[in-house]
């Protein structure tokens, strides 16, 4: 017990004096961990709300809102209704007022009602909303109703058949380009962290001679260079955390008010996953640039 | 000429015999058979093997046989040397500069390797030793240089207790072996010096003080007095004595001539990296012929 508290103490008090005996050394390589963890954390929370978006546009893709001229009659309304509903490609169609469209709106996330208010009329159309048996039909249909006098022109449909694709393919581009960015920094800070430690070895060279020559392990006279390594990484790791930890929910909410009607969500659980990842990769970022600076530095 | 010498001759001069830690293992010299006494025990002209078999006790602590060091850019250190030492004996290397005594004195702690023959600490091959178990090897072995190599930013006391703490050694014992060696090297009220408010010959027995906190078997000085004026050398070689005293061998490479002349000891000659002189009772020079 006396020898693991006298290693550990050796290590960290070690470790601890290297870390500011060469500071600007030490706090290059903590910003630069610091900088990997960031772009680490911010791609897989990008990413994970592109995978929200796509799950809910999934669920939507089998239904178009039909927009209808404010100009058309209730009773036309409904017999285009009951004309929709007669074809055999169509599951059901509901009819949303233009009241149930604004009531609809107003619950939109992060949308402030005065704004509104201030409108004074009412904008939006009413609509059918119709639901398909299968998803290919729903172009057809799209070109068909829009024919009719009854539909608004601008637009006469919310079909949009390519949105998917696009956030599927947005979600692979920057999955890729984030990812190839992350590997680049990681391959940078783990370099960077190697020559911290090589400088601390090189500061520390009659210690370890002296160490060597009274009999220390080579493991003894490692420890404080792999444990500085840790410290660059979980201060780099612990600074990310923060910024991504409390910035997440406001990022969220501005981005809400600025793409109304874009589905971005707060998710914590997914998140705490992110912030332990984050401290998880700058401990192994740490640990990797320092056990290559002790192996190359420390051979006899 | 030491070839004539009996061996007894070398052994029970009272003045010299040191004080054995332990009786049961006295290295077979004051038991040596009254037959064997009058052989020589060591001549450096004789080959290896009749030199092994005139020891004829206990293993030796220290064995050479036929070593030979080549360093990478080809520089021969040392070719053929054949030397051992007995437990408790106490040596001087003497040579030129770039003889070969540093590169000894590096091969007995494993800081390099030897290119061929074979070196035996107390009964331990070096070359076979793992790297890992280097360390225990220091551990036995207590080393001092001419340059000290104290760490400047310690105290006297934490200089001494880095040996320690970095190898582990049982804490609650620090304090009591750190103040029990520097009082050995007459250092108590030293403690919260630091080197640099040192004399020369102070900060050697800092050094000496931290290579004894492990009780090594063995001790070894490479050029101990080399920055030390005289008064102060002959001090360091008073605490070498009463360490050998305590049962320690000491090696100690030197080039001071005077101590090695006063001091009537081992002395082992090394030139162009051979041995070209062995013998009990040496000076720093060979004896002159006509002097036999």
């Amino acid at each position: 017990m006396h020898r693991l508290w006298n290693r550990i103490d050796f290590a960290f008090s070690s470790a601890w004096q290297n870390f500011w005996r060469n500071a600007a050394v030490s706090i290059a390589s903590v910003l630069i961990v610091w900088v990997v963890l960031l772009a680490l954390g911010s791609l897989l929370l990008v990413l994970h709300s592109l995978d929200q978006i796509v799950a809910l546009e999934k669920t939507k893709a089998s239904a178009i809102s039909v927009y209808l001229a404010d100009t058309t009659p209730l009773s036309s309304a409904m017999d285009f209704k009951l004309h929709l509903e007669s074809d055999p490609r169509v599951s059901s169609v509901t009819y949303v007022s233009k009241d149930e469209a604004m009531a609809r709106f107003r619950q939109l996330p992060a949308l402030d009602p005065s704004v509104i208010d201030t409108l004074g009329t009412n904008p939006l159309p009413a609509s059918l909303d119709v639901t398909v048996k299968d998803i290919r039909d729903l172009g057809a249909i799209d070109q068909e109703v829009r024919t009719s006098p009854l539909v608004d022109k601008s637009p006469a449909t919310n079909y949009e058949p390519n949105v998917i694709d696009k956030i599927i393919l947005l979600a692979r581009v920057a999955g890729i380009a984030g990812l190839v960015l992350i590997i680049g920094l990681t391959g940078l800070s783990v370099f960077i962290i190697m020559l911290t430690i090589r400088t601390a070895i090189y500061l520390r060279r009659k210690e370890i001679e002296v160490m060597k020559l009274v009999g220390a392990t080579d493991w003894f006279v490692r420890w404080p260079f792999i444990v500085e390594g840790l410290i660059v990484g979980v201060v780099g790791a612990v600074v990310a955390v923060l910024i991504v930890g409390f910035g997440y929910r406001p990022a969220v909410i501005n981005l809400q008010s600025v793409l109304i009607f874009v589905p971005l969500a707060f998710d914590p659980s997914y998140l705490r996953v992110v912030l332990a990842a984050m401290l998880g990769f700058g401990l192994l970022l740490g640990s990797v640039g320092s056990y290559l600076g002790v192996r190359r530095f420390l051979k006899q | 000429m030491r070839d004539e010498m009996p061996y007894t001759a070398r052994v029970i001069r009272p003045d010299r015999a040191p004080a054995f830690r332990d009786p049961g293992i006295r290295n077979g010299f004051v038991h040596v058979p009254a037959t064997i006494t009058t052989q020589p025990t060591r001549t450096a002209l004789l080959p290896a093997k009749a030199r092994v078999a005139a020891v004829v006790p206990a293993v030796p602590q220290i064995s050479l046989q036929g070593v030979q060091k080549t360093y990478p850019n080809g520089t021969v250190a040392l070719r053929d040397v054949t030397l051992e030492i007995p437990k408790q004996d106490f040596v001087f290397l003497v040579g030129p500069s770039g003889a070969g005594k540093s590169t000894l004195v590096r091969l007995l702690i494993r800081e390099e390797k030897a290119t061929a023959g074979s070196i035996h600490i107390e009964g331990q091959d070096l070359s076979r030793l793992k790297r890992r178990h280097l360390p225990y090897l220091r551990r036995k072995i207590g080393m001092v240089f001419q340059d000290f190599k104290l760490l400047p930013n310690l105290t006297v006391f934490q200089n001494v207790a880095f040996a320690l703490r970095v190898t582990e050694g049982a804490l609650r014992h620090l304090k009591p072996k750190v103040e029990e060696v520097l009082s050995i090297v007459g250092l108590e009220g030293k403690e919260s010096k630091y080197p640099d408010q040192l004399s020369g010959g102070e900060q050697q027995r800092v050094a000496i003080a931290r290579a004894l906190v492990h009780d090594p078997r063995i001790f070894l000085a490479d050029e101990p007095t080399g920055n030390l004026d005289p008064a102060t050398s002959w001090e360091i070689i008073q605490l070498l004595l009463q360490i050998n005293a305590r049962g320690t061998t000491v090696l100690m490479a030197t080039h001071n001539r005077e101590i090695v002349d006063v001091m009537r000891r081992r002395v082992v000659a090394i030139e162009g990296g051979q041995i070209v002189r062995d013998e009990d009772a040496g000076g720093y020079h060979a004896p002159a012929l006509e002097s036999h």
